[in-house]
């Protein structure tokens, strides 16, 4: 095995790498824990190496796993120059059960400073302490809650949560003991902020323009912003313990739910790592009928972001929020002539399409594309691109440069919008993206509008890539591998095939099982890396789940962005951000 | 007590001068007549019409029907939302400042009803001709601020005092450019009584003074809309931003008051518009009709008055329907930097142009003719308009050059110069 | 003349009874509970940090200041207006020159940056 990666860690570090595994391409180094950081600089500063983009920070508990130390921390890299991956593996020992003390690992803060949260999400869910992190508060859970829900001994349910503001009331004294103390608190402020002097304001969870139940807590000097801390947590709805706890087929009607504005794509990634996990080859055909449902699927993420951020910026021009959702709706026509739903589509199953392609789908897309391309988007592009007021509104307005963006772990638009052409679609192509033609559109402004720009040009391209697709789309042909261990056998040869009815019988109740093994699989989302961690003990749960999404992280970034900026400016940037909350707080 | 009484115990025993054919007390009672009209009539019409007719522009704009369930046209919603705000709960957050925070709203809807005591409706019909007129508009509007301040301070809301601190910087530097342009409009017309206005703007004497000082309208309606707290200029309330801003803890009926403050508002800049640019009730046939009969005249003069009101409300529709909205520095800096000098140079120039232009005539004292005098109204009015549209040359020239050494991009955005 | 502006005062009497007849009616029409949630002061849904009364940096009195010497300014100019017509070309002059100064004024404040709102 020639990776240049493991080689360097082994010459350099030779008592640090415990062990270096390999699995389904991804290459997983055991590093000891005390070692982190210096190993964590080498990858990234060294010139051969560079991994500068920290996609990923978790926790496992391996605890069923039958590994010691129960407890490890697991590091995603991702080297932007030379296109390469790497999985750190760090082991904790430490104290290794009970809700005191935690198990203890430096944090990376100072290395990758997208690890933040990251870390504090790990501390939160998983209780693994960080040692060094700037502020390691719980960011899902709410501040006085007991445990760590990931944790393989907490308990799944029926322990009563008391959700009523109204705790004196005797109806809901059969509640009993309370998990939560208060109806309403305030969660603590980061320790520079300035109470005194400084006015200091709740922008969400119910507000106009955070798009959701964001809360943000803003220092202002006058209109200055000064610092903002976003609360998150709101939505949590522990969809990895979920995950944890279905098959691997029962998940996929659950990422619809996250970044419930681009399900298609969700379902891709999640199906996609399984995909390989299991080793299943999907037919041509349903790989193009997956792109080009993904990228309409990006066009009507796009669309409600314009509509959402346009109405965030102006307050009152919500004529473009009804334009774009005019178009947007066409698309979803298209979804639920494919599969029924036109939000919850679920419509990728492991192994291909869930159902094959209805006849008129072709006339229905290249209608929806005579109508909109170009005349649609330039009508969006007629009304602001060159307003005044929406220039000087977005230019100069959340300024990101690459290094910046990078540090933070910001990908997607936002990291094109600082110019960087990084698009996992040309960098890592899956589901066949190699064959088709089509251009990473980037800005060097860094800016809100350089953001916007980006947008309007990925919508140009992927209807590129759809006209491209539809060329290629052809009626008929397998829609599902033709693999009985993944996929039910069609109706009639259950009738006619004992074998065929002993698959569908043991897929029913049991599920597929796919190999022990770890994978993380990747795909671009319209707001940036999706990333799936699928940790598989052999049977038909897995045993972990992770997923990383892309709103979540680029979040992070409205601190950096925002200061020194005016309140105005926080919509717009929150709005150039282009966040989901079902999948900030999942 | 003593002086106000003897006071108005004077303004009674001078009534008996009044122009009027009619003895003192039926003039009272004309007045009293006319106020209750504009203040039970106009100003709770305005809020009910207006919010009907801004809900439909606003709907077509956006592809949208708008309220189309109660009434034909759903004309009856506007009502219906009324008779809610009525017999809504009125809440009073904690910690507010229970006697500003209940004068507020009223403040705002007096003020906005007071200024249409100048405004003609139509030929003989106006509630006083001030010869200050103009004036008194502005003096009126501006304690309207008062009345935001008060609602926004008094809330002990942050959000609401985020906006009045917005409403005393956004109100307080458009008054300036508003100012300057209703004075250029006053040394033109030689007088700010709003019928001497109007009676100016007659063909002969050169017609509409929006031909004449296209900058000066522009200036004193875009200074007019930021004032009224329109889009793109509301930042007052800026719902994307501070919720509701000034007006954010307000509910049932005083949230309306606050409304017909604004579509008061809203009314009085669109008459003062038509009266101050358009003509007022000025169109063919008007004069003849009203010397023939009066009262048809009158109802044709307030036609065309309604007509061009109606206008100028459908392009502040028209407005909030596809400008997004500005940032409070960006207000600022093109009310300091952009619209008061642009309106200082244009009242210089204007002022020249009227003294070479002024005809001869006698207003108390003898007025002395300008050397240009001969070509007569006309005359005034081409050289006005090739004077403003001079200004408007140069400013856009002086605005570019200063956009491209400005690290502000207001003035990049108004000059169009890539930032 | 003073009379004039008896209808102004009716009106301003009229509004006024406006004003309060809108605010008093709906006292008696509304329903009134009041719980201590209802009178929270909003704050995007969550209790608000601290009091909105105190002292706060307003970067605005700026704005307040050059409105003071503007207006200052406009007073002196409406008179001029009135009677511009009657006023030689002095007149003329002299506004000029009035005006001259307080752009001179109106430049140096915008060189000296107080016209930068950041």
């Amino acid at each position: 095995m020639t990776n240049i990666t493991t080689e360097k860690l082994k010459t350099r570090f030779p008592d640090a790498v415990l062990g270096v595994e390999s699995f389904k391409g991804e290459t997983t180094v055991t590093l000891k824990a005390d070692s982190l950081l210096e190993t964590a600089r080498f990858l990234r500063d060294d010139p051969d190496l560079q991994y500068n983009l920290l996609l990923d920070v978790y926790g496992m508990d391996r605890h069923r796993l039958g590994l010691s130390p129960r407890f490890a921390a697991q590091y995603e890299l991702f080297s932007i120059p030379k296109n390469r991956r790497i999985r750190l593996n760090v082991p904790i020992a430490g104290p290794q059960a009970g809700n005191g003390a935690l198990p203890k690992i430096d944090s990376v803060t100072g290395v990758w400073p997208t690890a933040n949260w990251l870390e504090r999400e790990t501390y939160d869910l998983m209780g693994i302490e960080f040692a060094g992190h700037p502020w390691l508060h719980r960011i899902m859970m709410p501040r006085n809650w007991v445990g760590h829900p990931l944790r393989k001994d907490y308990p799944l349910g029926g322990e009563p949560v008391n959700f009523s503001f109204d705790k004196d009331n005797p109806r809901f004294a059969h509640l009993g003991k309370q998990i939560m103390a208060g109806p309403s608190f305030h969660s603590e402020l980061a320790e520079e902020m300035d109470e005194e002097g400084h006015l200091i304001i709740n922008m969400g969870p119910q507000h106009p323009a955070t798009h959701g139940v964001l809360r943000l807590a803003v220092e202002l000097d006058g209109e200055r912003v000064v610092k903002i801390q976003p609360e998150l947590g709101y939505l949590h709805s522990g969809f990895e313990k979920i995950g944890e706890n279905r098959r691997y087929e029962q998940f996929i009607p659950y990422c619809d739910r996250l970044d419930y504005l681009a399900p298609m794509s969700n379902n891709l990634g999640y199906v996609m790592t399984v995909e390989r996990l299991l080793d299943v080859d999907v037919p041509q055909q349903a790989q193009y009928a997956r792109i080009l449902l993904v990228e309409l699927q990006r066009i009507a993420s796009h669309l409600v972001w314009l509509g959402t951020h346009a109405m965030d910026v102006s307050g009152t021009i919500h004529a473009l929020l009804m334009y774009a959702f005019n178009w947007r709706e066409k698309i979803l026509d298209i979804f639920e002539m494919v599969c029924g739903a036109r939000m919850t589509t679920s419509y990728f199953c492991v192994g291909g399409l869930r159902w094959p392609l209805p006849g008129a789908f072709q006339d229905a897309v290249r209608h929806f594309l005579t109508g909109f391309y170009p005349d649609g988007i330039n009508e969006f592009e007629g009304m602001i691109t060159n307003n005044p007021i929406w220039k000087s509104r977005l230019q100069e307005v959340g300024y990101l440069s690459a290094e910046q963006a990078i540090a933070l772990g910001v990908t997607g638009p936002m990291l094109r919008g600082s110019g960087l052409a990084f698009d996992l679609r040309k960098a890592q192509p899956y589901s066949g993206y190699d064959r088709f033609d089509f251009d990473v559109p980037t800005s060097d402004r860094g800016d809100s509008y350089g953001r916007y720009l980006v947008r309007m040009e990925e919508m140009r391209q992927s209807v590129r890539i759809v006209e491209q697709v539809l060329n290629k789309l052809k009626p008929g042909g397998p829609h599902k591998t033709s693999d009985r261990k993944v996929v039910l056998p069609p109706r009639e040869e259950i009738s006619t095939s004992m074998e065929a009815l002993i698959h569908h019988f043991k897929l029913v109740t049991e599920g597929f099982k796919p190999p022990k093994g770890q994978v993380y699989g990747l795909i671009e989302n319209p707001k940036g890396i999706l990333g799936f961690g699928v940790v598989s003990d052999g049977s038909a749960v897995p045993h972990r789940l992770r997923m990383r999404w892309p709103s979540f992280v680029n979040l992070q970034a409205t601190d950096t962005m925002a200061r020194g900026g005016l309140l105005s400016d926080i919509v717009t940037i929150i709005g150039s951000i282009d966040i989901v909350l079902g999948e900030v707080d999942r | 007590m003593e002086p106000i009484i003897t006071w108005l115990a004077n303004l009674l025993a001078n009534v008996s001068w009044w122009p009027w054919p009619a003895p003192p007390s039926a003039a009272i009672i004309i007045w009293v007549v006319y106020g209750l009209f504009i203040a039970f009539g106009i100003a709770p019409l305005a809020m009910i019409v207006l919010t009907w007719l801004e809900r439909k522009i606003i709907a077509r704009i956006q592809d949208r029907i708008g309220p189309n369930m109660a009434g034909p046209f759903g004309w009856l919603q506007a009502v219906a939302d009324a008779i809610k705000m009525l017999t809504k709960e009125d809440t009073t957050p904690a910690g507010a400042d229970r006697i500003p925070f209940n004068l507020g709203p009223g403040l705002i809807a007096v003020s906005a009803v007071l200024v249409f005591a100048v405004i003609p409706l139509a030929p003989g019909i106006i509630g006083s001709d001030l010869n200050i007129g103009i004036f008194y508009v502005v003096a009126v509007g501006s304690f309207g601020v008062l009345g935001t301040l008060m609602a926004g301070w008094s809330s002990n809301n942050k959000y609401a005092l985020l906006g009045a601190f917005r409403a005393v910087a956004q109100l307080v530097s458009y008054e300036i450019p508003m100012a300057i342009s209703l004075i250029t409009v006053a040394v033109v017309a030689g007088s700010m009584s709003t019928l001497t206005i109007i009676h100016n703007q007659a063909v002969a004497n050169g017609g509409w003074y929006i031909v004449a000082m296209p900058i000066t309208f522009l200036v004193f309606f875009l200074a007019g809309m930021a004032e009224t707290n329109r889009s793109p200029f509301d930042l007052l309330e800026a719902d994307s931003e501070i919720v509701a801003g000034f007006h954010v803890e307000y509910s049932g009926m005083k949230y309306a008051m606050v409304m017909i403050g604004e579509y008061v508002h809203m009314l009085a800049l669109a008459g003062l518009s038509a009266t101050i640019f358009l003509g007022g009730w000025r169109g063919p046939f008007v004069e003849q009709l009203y010397n023939a009969v009066p009262i048809l005249g009158g109802l044709l003069g307030l036609v065309y008055f309604l007509a061009k009101v109606l206008l100028f409300i459908f392009v502040m529709m028209w407005f909030r329907g596809t400008l997004p909205r500005f940032r409070i520095d960006q207000l600022l800096d093109f009310g300091w930097k952009f619209l008061t000098p642009l309106s200082l140079f244009n009242l210089l120039t204007s002022a020249f142009v009227v003294k070479l232009f002024q005809p001869a005539g006698t207003a108390g004292v003898a007025l002395p003719a300008g050397p240009l005098a001969g070509f007569g109204g006309l005359g005034l009015t081409s050289a006005l308009l090739i004077s403003n549209l001079l200004v408007a040359f140069i400013a856009s020239l002086a605005v570019r050059s200063l956009a491209r050494r400005s690290r502000g991009n207001v003035l990049k955005a108004v000059a169009g110069v890539e930032g | 003349m003073p009379v004039d502006y008896l209808p102004i005062l009716i009106l301003i009497l009229v509004a006024a009874a406006f004003a309060v007849i809108a605010l008093v009616v709906p006292f008696y029409l509304g329903p009134r509970n009041p719980t201590k949630v209802k009178s929270d002061t909003y704050e995007s849904g969550k209790l608000p940090y601290g009091d909105a009364r105190r002292q706060v940096p307003v970067h605005y009195y700026m704005v307040a200041m050059l409105f003071m010497m503007f207006d200052i300014e406009v007073v002196f100019l409406y008179p001029w207006a009135v009677i511009f017509r009657q006023l030689k070309v002095f007149g003329l002059l002299e506004m000029g020159v009035f005006i001259a100064i307080l752009l001179t004024g109106y430049i140096y404040i915008w060189k000296k940056g107080a016209l930068e709102w950041n």
